[in-house]
């Protein structure tokens, strides 16, 4: 993905940028709101990260602007200030997602390319599919090699997750905000037992495992390689 | 010590300035209208003792001109115009014609007579001594063309409203000068108690936080003033305090995690560790950080809920549904650990709350009593509702918490010495009873013998 980085601290900003041309990336950087909205607005961009304190334009203004100018890229918004208004000011200005500083970069990179994959699928669809993992969302059953796994509501909707961003990496705070839609710190490792007991369903019998863990950012849903 | 009002502001000074002066003029009219109003009936009731006196002395007459006729009459006034050697009394009995048959007075004034036949003139003259007084007399007129005149110098009369006008001068003299002198004084006294009051706000600017105002015990404006600037300060020092507190055990609490990742970093820079060893060490290096950022993260939800910055971020709730998916998201973590979690609800019930905290709440909760119960042990969730005051309870088999702690346990940083060697920063509770303050509910703690009972109650809304 080619990807727009809009951050004035230039430390954080060279760091962002290695970790996303290391994991497949192309990155242009931006240090003050005026070229970030320069750039915004004149290059294509898969997805961009800003940064909503800037010298210049502020980021909510820069996702504003461009929204206002009918461009629909994906906007991931980092900010120092975590309240949950916060959050939602940022997210109403335009921006899809929003990360609280400081965050740990595979959280950024999930995000960021969850994010990247969104414009690109939004069909809406009716059936979700991985090797023989296969799930109905109108008649809301999972079956896998034709055999039918029986889910609790929950497990169906954090399975569906998994298997719309198949082959990305999710982490666990993505899955407590849009399987539970709560943001809040737990302090336990919750999100593990909830994924064991759904591997335990999807994964126990079969031989090829489809949900992996990635250490030290979450879990991804892909065929085996 | 230099005068007290040198250290005060100009327009403080002013402002009292104005006040002692505008005061002295409210002041010194009234008195100059007062003393006006006692000189002007003061000299009303004279001249109307004069009229009296007149009137008594024609009476006397008019009986002397009834018994002996006009020759009495003038005989009458020949004497006492003789006896009178004060010269008070006026008189003057004419004949046709305007002639003089008797009295002091020579001729008749040119003056006019009012219609009750009163007369006001002066004498320049009186015999052969210069005279010079105003004289209010009457006039009668009697049969055969004569004429009667009565009359009394005012000079007496003059005299008296002089000297009474003469002391009310001096009174008021003496009125605005004491005035001008208690005014200097009253203001230097204002002026003193509010430079003291400057004086120890300065020493509190200055850094002295336990400086007081003094109080002189007259309950008036200024000691109520003064108290209140008080109460002021010992909340003000209560807050500080508490936030030094907080500060404190932050830089306590942190000390000793960072500590531990700055010697686990350095005895990894120093050792010839593989790779993959060094990987390790970076990753546990990681996750300590993680739970460094976790602790602030809960310092911050806790500063946030208790400024109250919150409270428009509040919507109606469901405290069942709140309670169904923390029971929910808990349960398979209960089911690992060999503790039964049920949740029982009462549904229908509202709760004015912020979705978000109040879950993060439960979940410190439930977190807990997950935490500290024994496998085979039980947690229960209910959401009770009695007249709109709707109860959400977290009831475990643990190990519980002696009354005795239990209000310990609600400060930041306190961890029980029991639970030392579990995981956990010590603000779980904390920022339950924070959020619960926020949400105006109370945050209740019981024995379940055994066990603890957690209880968040939300009164209804008035």
């Amino acid at each position: 993905m080619r990807i727009l980085i809009i951050e004035d601290d230039q430390e954080a900003s060279a760091y962002l940028a290695k970790g996303l041309k290391e994991a497949g990336h192309t990155v242009d950087q931006a240090h003050n709101g005026n070229d970030g909205l320069f750039l915004a607005t004149t290059e294509r961009y898969d997805a961009m990260i800003v940064d909503r304190m800037l010298p210049g334009v502020d980021g909510l203004t820069i996702v504003q602007t461009i929204r206002g100018a009918g461009n629909t890229t994906p906007v991931l918004i980092l900010s120092a200030l975590g309240k949950v208004d916060d959050r939602v000011k940022g997210l109403k200005a335009g921006g899809d997602d929003y990360l609280v500083k400081p965050y740990a970069f595979a959280e950024l990179l999930a995000r960021i390319e969850a994010l990247g994959r969104r414009t690109s699928a939004s069909q809406p669809e009716t059936r979700l599919k991985v090797e023989d993992l296969e799930m109905d969302l109108l008649a809301r059953t999972v079956t896998r090699s034709g055999r039918d796994i029986d889910l609790q509501p929950r497990e169906f909707r954090l399975l569906e997750y998994l298997l719309r961003h198949a082959g990305q990496v999710v982490t666990r705070t993505m899955l407590l905000e849009n399987v539970w839609e709560y943001h809040f710190d737990p302090q336990t490792n919750l999100i593990d037992v909830h994924i064991s007991r759904l591997r335990q369903k999807v994964d126990k019998d079969f031989d090829q495992p489809l949900i992996h863990t990635v250490r030290g950012a979450g879990y991804t849903l892909r065929a085996a390689r | 010590m230099p005068p007290a009002n040198l250290h005060l502001p100009p327009l403080l000074r002013a402002t009292t300035f104005r006040l002692a002066l505008s005061y002295l003029g409210i002041f010194t009219v009234s008195a100059v209208a007062l003393l006006a109003l006692v000189s002007w009936s003061t000299s009303v009731f004279i001249e109307w003792q004069v009229q009296e006196t007149v009137e008594a002395e024609a009476t006397g007459l008019s009986e002397q001109y009834r018994e002996r006729g006009i020759r009495g009459l003038a005989e009458v006034i020949a004497g006492r115009a003789g006896q009178d050697l004060d010269r008070r009394a006026v008189y003057l009995l004419s004949g046709p014609g305007g002639v003089r048959i008797a009295g002091n007075l020579y001729g008749w004034p040119a003056e006019s007579i009012d219609s009750a036949g009163w007369i006001r003139f002066s004498i320049e003259r009186m015999g052969s001594e210069a005279f010079g007084t105003e004289v209010l007399g009457r006039t009668y007129v009697l049969p055969d063309d004569h004429q009667l005149l009565v009359g009394r110098s005012l000079h007496e009369a003059k005299r008296v409203k002089l000297a009474i006008n003469r002391a009310l001068g001096w009174g008021l003299a003496l009125t605005i000068l004491l005035g001008i002198i208690g005014g200097y004084f009253t203001s230097r006294h204002l002026l003193q108690r509010v430079e003291a009051m400057n004086r120890t706000a300065r020493r509190i600017i200055g850094g002295d936080m336990k400086s007081r105002m003094h109080l002189t015990g007259a309950r008036d404006e200024f000691d109520q003033l003064a108290a209140g600037f008080n109460e002021m300060m010992d909340e003000i020092e209560r807050l500080v305090e508490s936030i030094r507190t907080v500060t404190d055990n932050v830089a306590h609490d942190l000390r000793t995690p960072l500590n531990r990742l700055r010697s686990r970093i350095d005895v990894a820079l120093l050792s010839d560790e593989d790779p993959a060893s060094l990987r390790r060490t970076l990753e546990e290096t990681l996750a300590e950080a993680d739970e460094i950022l976790a602790t602030f993260n809960a310092i911050l939800t806790i500063s946030s809920a208790e400024s109250g910055q919150r409270l428009h971020s509040f919507e109606p709730l469901d405290p069942a549904r709140l309670a169904e998916d923390i029971a929910e998201l808990y349960e398979p973590l209960a089911e690992e650990k060999g503790v039964a979690l049920t949740c029982h609800t009462q549904g229908g019930a509202t709760v004015d709350g912020d979705r978000h905290l109040l879950f993060q709440a439960l979940a410190n909760m439930v977190d807990n009593a997950v935490k500290y119960t024994p496998a085979g042990g039980t947690v229960a969730v209910s959401v009770t509702r009695q007249d709109g005051d709707v109860t959400i309870t977290v009831a475990d088999s643990g190990p519980g918490i002696a009354a005795d702690q239990r209000a310990r346990v609600l400060e930041r940083f306190v961890r029980l010495d029991a639970t030392r060697s579990t995981p956990g920063n010590g603000l779980g509770l904390s920022l339950v009873n924070a959020v619960a303050r926020l949400h105006g509910a109370t945050l209740d703690m019981d024995d379940n013998a055994p066990g603890l009972i957690l209880s968040l109650h939300f009164t209804a809304r008035a």
